[in-house]
């Protein structure tokens, strides 16, 4: 089971934050101030932060860096209404693993809570096998049951970095960050164009789905089993 | 004038300005009377005292029974009739002269001042002299003096030209701090009038500067300019707040409108489902605008720096054309990336990509259908230049320079908020470059700074 720590002073987004997150299937411990927050962390247990960064007894990167000061390696996402990039950056340096900035999607949270969960295990293997699919890094290719699937490079990063996120959301944010590198907000559909390509060329016709769309937000590999 | 009471300070002014002026004149009057009076006098009393001195002279060296015979003659030779000669024995019966009796004399000074009474001026038995006594070798005594009625006159004669001086400078005196002071209340009124009416909100006003202006004219043009930047200011603020204001309740109403139908049937879940998604999507509009707009001020704020780094413009442009490619080709828009090694650049790469996203988003979206986009990197007398061209006419010359404001929309028949090129405008001051778009055809350049090395 897998334990969030929330610290939050507003109690209407943390509501939410709540429900989404036991829709998940994580158990939640809410605080609103610093003080119990720290007290909690120090409980053990918590498997990831989530920090807002205005907090009633202060700033939510303080009590990041006292964490870290103490030897504690919880991944830590923050929450701020501060959402310019010098704050991210700022969040970042603190020792945030990550930075959302409000107001944000429920699914983009979501998310980036597995992606920051999954983090520490991600393997580096250049040969991935899952499914039907079979994708040789080192060669650039990648096959679905034995039929070549002609991927662009940049496909291929971009499936590759789905397929070691089974069944999670990716989301249109953290392709353009984690598969181009670059942190924006494009004003047209680019994102989605590349990934309706990769997915026609992965899902042929008649054939399971294995990238699915969620409508508005991002992306699903789906694990055939 | 409105109000003459004590308490209103123009009226206050004008009295200061007059008194000062008048208490100028009578103390210059006073100390130059004062200074002529002493001059005068001074010399009017050395040379009597010469006189007496000669006197003395004369008559000691004269055998005592010729003195009053020459005194005399003396007083007969002195036709203007001011001077006192008499000769008095020891015990101060007078011998000879035009002075009854002998004033008892000061001890130690040369000459004195003192009542004389005269025997020979008709119809005078008391007269005011300077007077000077001496020993005579036989013991008898001389007393001679000088009529003061003359030097009284010309004292006289200075006080009143002194009293009917300052009567007139008086008069002038308040008449001019009259005039300095209505003058100066004057403008101080208008410039009061003036802001009263700015303060009411009326920022066109602007306050009189004459064609030469004093200092005071000058201030008045300083806060005429400090209006004209307010204005501008004030102007855009405006601007702002209304094009956010407009830019929002479009997408508003939809939704309004769009959740009103949706939940008009609830038992369709379909409709409901369709209704939740469209809102979902015109808040996410919504949402892009705001964090769009905060994200001009910011980099308008140039506080964005803290990410800056060497960027090698070339795989910049190279990951720009090859993101927006698959858009392009299917758009039948043949993107073409002309790309030449160049120095790196300070900046932040995020915004340098997100900035030409947009020229080339621009590009696609307002240039012919089936056209060509060509995004061209090169070096130009050390200037780094990313130029975006699309086949069209691009940027009607009347639009350029509004094609950067916020909300700013050419055309209204496409998507967006109009804020595309207000970020790159943006994005672009943050690094130092220039925004450019070329005199004829499509052209739209980012030109780097000079080379600094």
């Amino acid at each position: 089971m897998t334990h969030i720590l929330l610290i939050e002073d507003d109690a209407g987004t943390a509501r939410e934050i709540a429900l989404e997150l036991a829709a998940g299937g994580y158990v939640l411990t809410h605080c609103v101030l610093i003080a119990d927050g720290l007290v909690a962390a120090r409980d053990g247990g918590v498997d990831l932060l989530i920090v807002d960064r205005q907090l009633p007894d202060g700033e939510g990167l303080d009590l990041i860096e006292r964490l870290r000061g103490e030897g504690r390696r919880i991944p830590a996402l923050v929450l701020s209404a501060l959402g310019s990039l010098d704050d991210r950056v700022r969040g970042l340096r603190a020792g945030g693993d990550d930075y959302l900035a409000k107001p944000f999607a429920l699914v983009e949270l979501v998310a980036r809570v597995q992606a920051l969960l999954r983090r520490p295990n991600e393997s580096r293997d250049t040969r991935l096998i899952v499914g039907p699919l079979d994708l040789d890094l080192l060669d650039g290719t990648a096959t679905r049951a034995g039929r070549a699937l002609e991927l662009l490079p940049r496909e291929l990063k971009l499936l590759d970095y789905l397929v070691r996120r089974p069944g999670r959301i990716v989301t249109r944010s953290m392709l353009l960050q984690d598969v181009w590198g670059y942190t924006f907000e494009p004003n047209s559909n680019v994102v989605d164009v590349h990934m309706g390509r990769l997915r026609r060329k992965v899902d042929a016709e008649g054939e399971a789905q294995l990238i699915r769309n969620v409508r508005g937000q991002g992306y699903v590999f789906d694990v055939v089993v | 004038m409105s109000s003459t009471s004590s308490s209103d300070p123009r009226t206050r002014a004008t009295w200061r300005w007059g008194g000062a002026i008048a208490c100028l004149l009578v103390v210059q009057s006073v100390v130059l009377a004062g200074l002529f009076w002493t001059l005068a006098s001074g010399s009017h009393r050395r040379e009597a005292e010469r006189g007496f001195a000669q006197d003395c002279r004369t008559f000691s060296g004269i055998a005592a029974p010729g003195r009053p015979e020459e005194l005399r003659e003396e007083l007969v030779r002195d036709v203007h009739r001011d001077r006192f000669l008499a000769l008095f024995m020891r015990d101060g019966t007078l011998i000879e002269g035009n002075v009854a009796t002998l004033p008892p004399a000061p001890a130690g000074a040369t000459s004195f001042v003192a009542p004389v009474r005269p025997t020979q001026l008709p119809g005078k038995d008391s007269d005011v002299a300077r007077l000077a006594v001496c020993a005579m070798p036989d013991g008898s005594v001389l007393l001679t003096g000088v009529d003061l009625d003359d030097s009284e006159e010309a004292l006289r004669v200075v006080e009143r030209s002194l009293l009917f001086g300052i009567v007139p400078g008086l008069l002038l005196a308040i008449g001019i701090g009259l005039f300095a002071g209505r003058r100066a209340a004057a403008q101080v009124d208008a410039v009061r009038a003036l802001t009263e009416r700015i303060v009411a909100g009326d920022l066109r006003q602007r306050l009189p500067v004459g064609a030469s202006p004093d200092s005071f004219g000058l201030l008045c043009a300083h806060i005429n300019a400090m209006l004209d930047r307010l204005e501008a200011l004030v102007l855009d603020v405006r601007g702002v707040g209304d094009d956010i204001a407009h830019q929002l309740r479009t997408p508003l109403t939809r939704l309004r409108a769009r959740v009103e139908r949706g939940l008009r049937d609830p038992n369709d879940p379909g409709s409901v489902e369709a209704t939740a998604d469209a809102a979902l999507a015109e808040i996410d509009k919504l949402l892009g605008i705001v964090a769009a707009l905060l994200r001009v001020r910011e980099l308008e704020d140039h506080a964005r720096r803290s990410r800056f780094a060497a960027v090698d413009m070339a795989t910049l442009a190279e990951d720009a054309c090859e993101l927006h490619r698959p858009t392009a080709e299917d758009r039948g828009i043949d993107l073409v990336c002309d790309v030449l090694p160049v120095a790196a650049v300070e900046g932040d790469a995020s915004l340098l990509i997100e900035a030409l996203s947009n020229l080339i988003d621009n590009a696609m979206k307002f240039g012919p259908p089936g056209g060509r986009v060509t995004v061209s990197l090169r070096e130009d007398e050390g200037r780094i230049v990313v130029a975006v061209a699309d086949d069209g006419a691009g940027v009607p010359f009347g639009e350029r320079a509004l094609v950067t404001q916020r909300f700013y929309r050419g055309r209204h028949d496409c998507d967006g908020a109009g804020l595309g090129l207000s970020l790159v405008k943006a994005i672009a001051d943050l690094h130092g470059f220039d925004l450019r778009f070329a005199d004829e055809g499509s052209t739209v350049s980012l030109i780097g700074p000079a080379e600094v090395q």
